[in-house]
């Protein structure tokens, strides 16, 4: 076994492998850690890369993937790329849905049979208070989407963003509830999350301050390196935030896993990472 | 991928030069996981900020510098000798102002760290055969092209231990490295060095 499937067997190192996969998007919300929009760097991780890091990762003993950006599904390759990676370990791939067209369902039809979940953002049951964060209209496009995937067989998971999770109205979450119920998404596939305090949603003030003690350690590979968790390589400024950052090189794998898990071995006893971003 | 930053925004500025450097200098807030290590409560030196741009190369390349650079078979004012002489051949700006305040510190005399620098004739502080054979043997290693000539081989040969001219050796040449690396990237003299130096009369 190697060091990595050790340490992800006594949970040191959480088993999933992020990629970044683009840093642009076709939105810009108010908390987006990566400060993400139409006119921003797309700093693409090419489809090989991904999928040469991936096929490392499953070697190493990683257990799941993830892509995240940026909202992927704007990439032309994406469809094809989640499905090679839900052949290979369960994935999920995190996405606003609004890009979501015909053309874009169909190329995604085949995660349909595969361990594949798209992770959707939906932050409130009301469409006014969803959009003031996200952006006009997109509460109806991802009302839209939802169903759409839904009737495909492809898994979807709701996330909800919240800028304190703990003090939201039981009866707001019980809406929200109702509604991805509603749409056949269970419990189980729906997860509350704070917003984080890195990005756009600390120049916005927004969110909890989470340092490398709060998060996971999460192999984080993009295409200006490896970072601690998909909290890493986040971007204020126009400037990516190194802070997180555990090594240039990504290849081979083995390198930044390497890193990685000295720096797990240094976390402080009693460490708890609260914050997840699924 | 480069994004730039300016040292007035992530440098302290009371601790760097004006001079912008090339490349962006991470601060101890931006510091990588495993570079933080190397970040003391002050500023860190612009070698260290700039280096941590790449954590996986500052973890190895620092704690060489360190010991190549430091005192070790030789003591501080050997090493200041050949750190000093090396950067003022190679006329590597950086390098000569911080290590011109190093001489000084190591108790080298102002003159003779300006005959290190170039400005003086050697005869005018130097006297001692080892430290004249110890200085035509860095600027052979360092100016010279090819093979040293025989001669000064056979005196240096005679004037250290093996050990002692290996660890000389490998100091000039270190400091060949760190001289191109500091003026390729125009890395900035901090403003204590430089206020101290006006101060020495350098
Ligand atoms: S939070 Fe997601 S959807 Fe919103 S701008 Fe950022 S990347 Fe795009």
């Amino acid at each position: 076994m190697s060091a990595a499937a050790d340490a992800i067997a006594s949970g040191a190192l959480n088993g999933r492998v992020w990629f970044y996969s683009n840093y642009h998007c076709n939105l810009q919300c108010s908390y987006c850690l990566t400060e993400s929009g139409p006119r921003v760097l797309r700093r693409e991780l090419p489809g090989e890369v991904i999928l040469d890091r991936a096929a490392e990762a499953e070697a190493l003993g990683f257990t799941a993937f993830g892509v995240t950006g940026g909202e992927p599904f704007i990439r032309d390759d994406m469809p094809a790329l989640v499905a090679e990676l839900g052949r290979r370990r369960p994935t999920v791939v995190l996405s606003n849905a609004t890009l979501l067209n015909e053309r874009r369902l169909r190329e995604l039809e085949p995660v349909a049979d595969l361990p594949v979940h798209v992770q959707i953002s939906l932050d409130h049951p009301d469409p006014v208070a969803n959009d003031e964060m996200r952006g006009p209209e997109n509460f109806r496009k991802v009302m839209e989407a939802i169903p759409k995937l839904v009737e495909r067989g492809i898994g979807v998971r709701i996330a909800t963003t919240l800028e304190d999770p703990d003090a939201v109205d039981p009866e707001q979450r019980e809406r929200l509830c109702e509604l991805h119920r509603s749409m056949g998404i269970p419990d189980e596939d729906h997860v509350v999350r704070p917003i984080v305090n890195r990005g756009r949603a600390a120049t916005n003030d927004l969110g909890l301050l989470a340092g490398f003690e709060q998060l996971e350690p999460e192999l984080t590979v993009t295409v200006d390196g490896a970072f601690y968790s998909p909290f890493g390589p986040t971007v204020r400024g126009g400037r990516l935030d190194s802070d997180l950052l555990v090594s240039r090189a990504t290849a081979p794998l083995q390198r930044p896993v390497d890193a990685l898990l000295r720096i797990a071995d240094q976390l402080p006893d009693g460490h708890d990472a609260s914050i997840g971003i699924r | 991928m480069k994004h730039r930053r300016s040292v007035e925004q992530h440098a302290n500025e009371d601790a760097v030069s004006t001079a912008a450097p090339l490349v962006e200098l991470v601060m101890r807030d931006q510091a990588p996981l495993l570079a933080r290590r190397f970040f003391g409560d002050g500023p860190p030196s612009p070698i260290t900020a700039s280096l941590a741009q790449v954590p996986e190369l500052l973890e190895v390349a620092l704690p060489f510098i360190g010991a190549a650079l430091g005192p070790g078979a030789l003591d501080a004012r050997a090493k200041e000798l050949a750190i000093l002489r090396t950067s003022a051949l190679l006329e590597c700006r950086y390098c000569v102002q911080t290590h011109t305040a190093v001489a000084l510190d190591c108790g080298l005399s102002a003159e003779e760290v300006r005959v290190l620098r170039g400005e003086l004739e050697l005869d005018a502080a130097f006297t001692a055969e080892r430290e004249r054979t110890m200085l035509a043997w860095i600027d052979a290693v360092a100016a010279g092209r090819g093979t040293v000539d025989p001669g000064l081989q056979s005196r240096a040969a005679e004037a250290l231990a093996d050990h002692e001219l290996v660890e000389l050796t490998l100091t000039v040449t270190a400091t060949l490295m760190l001289n191109r690396y500091c003026t390729a990237l125009d890395l900035p003299v901090s403003a204590a060095t430089l206020a101290r130096l006006t101060e020495e009369g350098f």
